[in-house]
């Protein structure tokens, strides 16, 4: 290949490893608000006897995972300004079928569930404090 | 002036790192890995395995799988990119806000390990364009977690934890 067409090649490898950066940036810690269609059960979440009244933050994490850790931090803060809203956090690491079940291609992720387990939020990626503070708020208004 | 002491994100017992350090070295790889796709370009294929083995984007190709090896099974903390950084970058740097577990930069370089062993493999056996294909691979990994902080290894571990590779089974599955 001639020298130029060389230099082509690298500059679009770089621009096309720019673009799924911004994409994949883009993505992270964005609020999926989801249309209430998926129910979880107690049942299906270790260590959990009954959802919050107000609502609870469903973290997946793996062990090898450092945004989890940004995101425990976050989600622990938030909850603790509310006395009816939870967190809890399942390491994936331990429970593979989990992941299967609610459809878990990134860690961390999570759902944020009203009083009766319905899914009203996803969020891929570590979220932003305020981000997760208007949307707790959206649901326990309209609870 | 009050200075507050960075949070310990690793594990008991385990020295926390700066969090710049994986993504300093991931950014000399990533130079080093567009050098290889380059070579390996302007390099006619050699018709022999001894030809092969000899060209510069190979030999090249093949040190950066050393590093990664290193890192992989000695740790980040004792890289030569991390010994780099300590003694050039850092003391220019304002200290970090945050320590971070070094399990998953480790893992990262394990993954990198792997996708180059498999270019060097398919390379030396006479695959075309094995060489820049798994460089170029490589080279969005490395790229995408200097620039963006995105975490590969993380990535892959859970997808080989869905596999069940990885990772336990819990008490109750069914």
């Amino acid at each position: 290949m001639n020298p130029v067409a060389v230099v082509g090649v690298l500059v679009g490898l770089v621009a096309v490893a720019t673009v799924i950066g911004l994409v994949w940036r883009s993505q992270q810690g964005r609020i999926h608000h989801t249309r209430g269609t998926t129910t979880v059960k107690v049942g299906d979440v270790p260590g959990m006897r009954r959802f919050a009244r107000g609502a609870t933050f469903l973290q997946f994490s793996t062990e090898v995972c450092a945004p989890c850790k940004v995101t425990r931090d976050v989600l622990g803060a938030v909850a603790s300004e509310h006395s009816n809203v939870a967190h809890v956090d399942v390491d994936l690491t331990h429970r593979p079928d989990l992941a299967s079940q609610f459809h878990i291609m990134q860690t961390p992720t999570t759902l944020i569930l009203d009083s009766k387990g319905v899914v009203r939020a996803r969020i891929g990626g570590a979220p932003r404090r305020d981000a997760v503070r208007a949307e707790l708020d959206r649901i326990l208004i309209a609870a | 002036m009050t200075t507050t002491k960075p949070t310990l994100a690793a594990k008991p017992g385990q020295k926390g790192i700066d969090p710049r350090s994986p993504r300093f070295g991931a950014g000399i790889t990533a130079v080093l890995l567009l050098v290889v796709v380059g070579l390996g370009l302007v390099t006619p294929f050699g018709a022999t395995v001894a030809q092969r083995a000899t060209e510069p984007g190979f030999i090249l190709f093949a040190l950066i799988w050393a590093l990664f090896g290193w890192g992989a099974f000695a740790g980040v903390q004792r890289h030569p990119y991390g010994a780099i950084y300590r003694a050039l970058i850092r003391p220019r740097l304002a200290p970090p806000t945050e320590l971070e577990d070094p399990v998953p930069p480790t893992f990262a370089q394990g993954v990198g390990f792997a996708i180059t062993l498999i270019g060097i493999v398919l390379h030396l056996a006479g695959v075309p364009y094995a060489l820049v294909v798994a460089a170029g691979a490589a080279f969005v990994a490395a790229f995408l977690n200097s620039v963006f902080a995105y975490c590969l290894g993380c990535q892959i571990y859970l997808l080989l934890v869905r596999a069940g590779i990885l990772g336990r089974k819990g008490a109750a599955t069914a």
